[in-house]
């Protein structure tokens, strides 16, 4: 040890810089006490591993536990791929489910007492339902013609009205410009003499 | 090592994520280890079993402080040692090991359970800082960089231990490499 500048257990451990290792391979190749130092250490490790490791006495495991889970914000943000799985799932079990339901036959339901209604009965309610069906058009149809009687009403009332305003806009006018032509044709018959 | 490295750190990834059949997984790769490690440590199963247990269950509460999951193996002893080293300071003064000698019968080779009694006899002669020193590099093949982190001493306090052990166990097992194993 002595003779080398680097402790050899240092070089026995793997632990020296390459450029280190070669020098002290170069030396051990010549100095016998560095060969036994080296030799002892390699005895002295083999007799340490002889005893072997030991299996522990019982294996270590976790459950889960509601105090280390996370909390549900945690997973939902963690579990993308779970989700989509998920989400898959469910799609595909609605589409079978679905595919099920339109392949399954449909359930005859027998109804006696339908059976036991005679013709007349339902011609009789048939006529019924299209009677009140016809006085319910009839009904909206008197409706929607009062109601265009009533525009129509109003439309030449207010026609009316505005013919009177017109007439009386009319004599309004007259009555304004009647001097005025009077001065005119007094004017043009001055000329003419 | 590379590939466990890249597993451990998946297995961590998820662990974070509240999956506790990741965190078993990863217990089962190293609950071995580290079961040996503190059994050498405190030299009992039961305590060893009882210590790795706590060791595993505290990782997982503070598996978010560990901020580089690759160096998730000497954080991981780190936890180990601080639980043994509590226990140890809790048992002392230590209880000595047996002083049966291996050269108590000369001239025969030793049998394998004669050496295991030797070595376990000269690693109960060292200090525990020494004999633990001993553990990490030669059963569990630490470099002297993780040791260091592991023990929170400088690397050379830590070769200083290594070494001076080293030197106690070569006494100690030299009638084993004198009269070899059978």
């Amino acid at each position: 040890m002595s003779c080398l500048p680097f402790n050899i257990k240092d070089y026995f451990f793997g632990e020296l810089p390459t450029q280190d290792r070669r020098t002290v391979d170069l030396h051990l190749a010549s100095c016998p006490n560095c060969q036994e130092e080296l030799d002892a250490l390699n005895l002295t490790q083999n007799a340490l591993l002889m005893v072997r490791d030991e299996e522990p006495p019982s294996r270590i495991a976790f459950v889960s536990d509601k105090v280390f889970e996370p909390r549900w914000y945690q997973s939902l943000w963690n579990s993308a791929p779970k989700m989509a799985f998920a989400s898959s799932a469910i799609l595909a079990a609605a589409i079978l489910v679905h595919g099920l339901e339109l392949n399954r036959p449909v359930a005859v339901v027998s109804k006696p007492s339908q059976s036991s209604i005679t013709e007349a009965e339902v011609a009789t309610r048939v006529e019924a339902a299209v009677q009140k069906a016809v006085a319910e058009s009839e009904a909206r149809q008197t409706v929607k013609l009062q109601q265009v009687v009533g525009q129509q009403r109003k439309m030449e009332s207010d026609y009316k009205a505005q013919m009177l305003q017109v007439e009386d806009s009319y004599r309004m006018l007259r009555r304004s410009i009647a001097p005025r032509d009077l001065a005119a044709a007094n004017f043009t018959r001055g000329e003419g003499q | 090592m590379i590939f466990r490295e890249v597993e451990d750190r998946d297995l961590i990834t998820k662990a974070r994520r509240g999956d506790v059949e990741s965190y078993n997984l990863l217990i089962s790769r190293w609950d071995r280890r580290i079961f040996n490690y503190l059994l050498r440590l405190v030299k009992d199963r039961e305590d060893a079993r009882d210590l790795a247990q706590d060791v595993f269950l505290k990782a997982y509460q503070n598996l978010n402080k560990l901020e580089d999951p690759s160096k998730f193996s000497p954080w991981l002893y780190r936890i180990a040692h601080n639980e043994a080293y509590s226990l140890l300071r809790k048992n002392r003064p230590e209880t000595e090991m047996g002083e049966e000698r291996a050269q108590s019968m000369p001239g025969r080779r030793m049998l394998p359970i004669e050496v295991g009694l030797a070595v376990s006899t000269a690693l109960g002669r060292l200090t525990e800082d020494q004999r633990e020193a001993v553990v990490l590099k030669i059963y569990e093949g630490f470099k002297f960089e993780e040791m260091a982190e592991i023990l929170e001493t400088p690397v050379s306090t830590v070769k200083s231990r290594l070494y001076t052990a080293l030197d106690l166990l070569k006494e100690s097992l030299a009638p084993i490499q004198l009269r070899g194993v059978e």
